[in-house]
């Protein structure tokens, strides 16, 4: 039997661009810039109602309650009657805030979010840009997240905000370090920085499991890390509303409050997709190497959906551990970064470059 | 020579756990903080690894089936809304079957009342001059549920009757007369074998009917 997509070739909707210039289509050139910007925005939109919705439905089982049941079928449409509302608050600065500062810092908090989302690959036709050093980008842009919770913190001029924002600039700091090193394990493990080119080393196997023990741990220290990244429960002291009110965002209200919203939603969306293009192969459908018959009936599935259910699992992981946890205190939050996180990481990383050198992963690349 | 005194034995155990030296005789000592356990770096994560995955587990049950649902769709589900027992609603008077009640006008619940919401008002029976009900007055609007009332009740007679729509636009409608008649108790009146007899032995009360006797100033 013959592996129907044994490429699977990436294009890239700037690639499809810049062909229709190059080819003198300026009309097609624009036509796929629209699409991505366009697709970009839409994306954005009705990935926060859905994740919006989605939350709450299923906070509420957790608890055994209902969650919202009366704006349209079992209130499927209260998160569009939300933002509704949301749009018509009034916008309030507060008087001896810094305005500029003020207006920009959502803007900055949500426009991380879209620069990550920009090289996601979604599936081998569905993604916007692809860049040689992706991995490197896109640790690098996530951390712009933690510029807009620092601005709204510093401008608003109020001791919550400020506490808010300082105590979520320590934690990225330290976060950020776990994750990176749990990601080298996979460039380590693929040989390439570029989101494409790691999905489709994944051809023969995820690196969850094909990189033995070294891919599970890296996964899980990632996932672990990414959590606190994006600032949810159980590290969420940045917000921290049992004792900071509500932390960087206590100030904010309509509008520019949505965006904060809008901008933890996205960064949900980005961390859980990243996690599962790097270790659980992005839109590479669940292969074995070697297995053909078995790889080409899981081939029946479309990329796409493979990338849409994995990260609909790990949203839905990192909303179960939010709904399951109680919030760590900030001693306890570094200890488990720089006791217990970081030494772990650099370990593993150490192993997984050992393993790499002596070719002890499954399916290794020849 | 060893029988020893009650305090004697109170006092054993503890002379061996607590310093000789301890001061006060009552006292049992340092009391033991539970300690967390601390063995070691890998056993504290997978010990903690286990418990994060049980509360997980933990919660999962309960997402995933439905029936642990414990919210009730209030207006919609109003044909079978199910309350608790502890549940406190709108007081009530239990009457039988035959719209007989036991109240004997003891004043018990009218004494409870911590906030003066219940007024017993009685009337001497034609017969014998002894006591009997014959308005219950119960003013919502003071009331704060504390169930003293139906839990002092000597004959079970008030209840939490389990309906709690009660709003209204005027609050003199919050002034409700519970008994449903003046007269005899069931006891006296489920003796009397001829139905009309029963009838004429007793005057029928509404819940607005009468005029409400509230209670002023302290109690009696």
């Amino acid at each position: 039997m013959v592996n129907l997509q044994t490429s699977w070739e990436v294009r890239t909707l700037s690639q499809r661009a810049s062909e229709a210039l190059a080819g003198g289509q300026l009309g097609l050139t624009t036509g796929y810039l629209f699409a991505g910007l366009a697709g970009l925005a839409v994306f954005l939109a009705a990935m926060a109602l859905v994740l919006v919705y989605a939350e709450r439905k299923i906070a509420a089982h957790f608890q055994c309650r209902l969650g919202p049941m009366r704006v349209g079928w079992h209130g499927i449409l209260q998160s569009v009657a939300d933002s509704l509302k949301l749009l018509l608050k009034e916008d309030i600065v507060p008087t001896d805030a810094d305005r500029f500062l003020h207006v920009l810092a959502p803007f900055m908090s949500l426009l991380a979010a879209i620069l990550v989302l920009v090289m996601l690959p979604m599936s081998p036709a569905l993604q916007v840009a692809d860049v040689n050093i992706g991995v490197l980008y896109v640790t690098a842009v996530s951390g712009l997240g933690a510029l807009g919770i620092l601005l709204g913190g510093w401008s608003s001029n109020n001791k919550w905000s400020l506490l808010g924002a300082m105590r979520a600039g320590a934690q990225i700091i330290s976060y950020e370090v776990s994750a990176t090193l749990s990601l080298l394990v996979v460039v380590l493990f693929s040989g390439t920085l570029q989101l494409s080119k790691i999905v489709q080393s994944q051809a023969d196997g995820w690196w969850i499991w094909r990189a033995p023990g070294v891919g599970l741990l890296a996964f899980a220290i990632y996932l672990i890390a990414s959590v606190a990244e994006i600032n949810r429960t159980p590290f969420d002291i940045s917000e921290g509303e049992s004792e900071l009110t509500a932390g960087f965002h206590t100030e904010y209200s309509g509008m520019r409050f949505a965006f904060f919203f809008l901008a933890e939603f996205i960064n949900m969306f980005v961390v859980s997709a990243l996690a599962a293009t790097l270790f659980l192969g992005g839109w590479m459908p669940f292969h074995i190497g070697g297995l053909a018959t078995f790889n080409a009936a899981m081939d029946l599935i479309p990329p796409g959906a493979w990338f849409a259910a994995k990260s609909a699992f790990l949203i839905f992981v990192i909303m179960w551990f939010r709904w399951t946890f109680p919030r760590l205190r900030i001693d306890q939050l570094m200890r488990l970064e720089w006791k217990i996180l970081l030494p772990i990481g650099f370990v593993n990383l150490f192993l997984a470059a050992m393993a790499v050198l002596f070719g002890f992963y499954f399916f290794p690349v020849q | 020579m060893n029988k020893m005194s009650q305090e004697d034995i109170l006092t054993a155990p503890l002379a061996e756990t607590a310093p000789s030296s301890s001061p006060a005789v009552g006292m049992t000592g340092p009391l033991a903080a539970p300690r967390p356990e601390r063995r070691g770096f890998w056993w504290n994560i997978l010990s903690g690894l286990r418990s994060l995955l049980k509360g997980m587990g933990v919660t999962f049950r309960y997402f995933s089936r439905p029936s642990t649902v414990v919210t009730q769709q209030y207006p919609e589900n109003r044909a079978t809304l199910k309350l608790f027992d502890r549940s406190r609603t709108l007081l009530g008077m239990i009457h039988d079957e035959n719209g007989f009640h036991k109240c004997t006008a003891c004043h018990f619940c009218e004494k409870a009342c911590p906030n003066a919401s219940i007024t017993v008002a009685e009337r001497p029976k034609p017969a014998t001059g002894k006591p009997e009900l014959d308005y219950f007055t119960w003013r919502m609007d003071s009331c704060t549920y504390c169930n003293a009332c139906v839990i002092v009740c000597p004959f079970s007679v008030l209840t939490m009757s389990g309906t709690f729509e009660n709003s209204v636009f005027d609050s003199r409608l919050l002034i409700y007369n519970l008994t449903r008649y003046a007269g005899p108790t069931s006891q006296v009146l489920m003796k009397i074998a001829d139905p009309e007899e029963r009838k004429r032995m007793i005057e029928t009360r509404g819940v607005f009917s009468g005029v409400p006797l509230l209670r002023k100033g302290g109690r009696k």
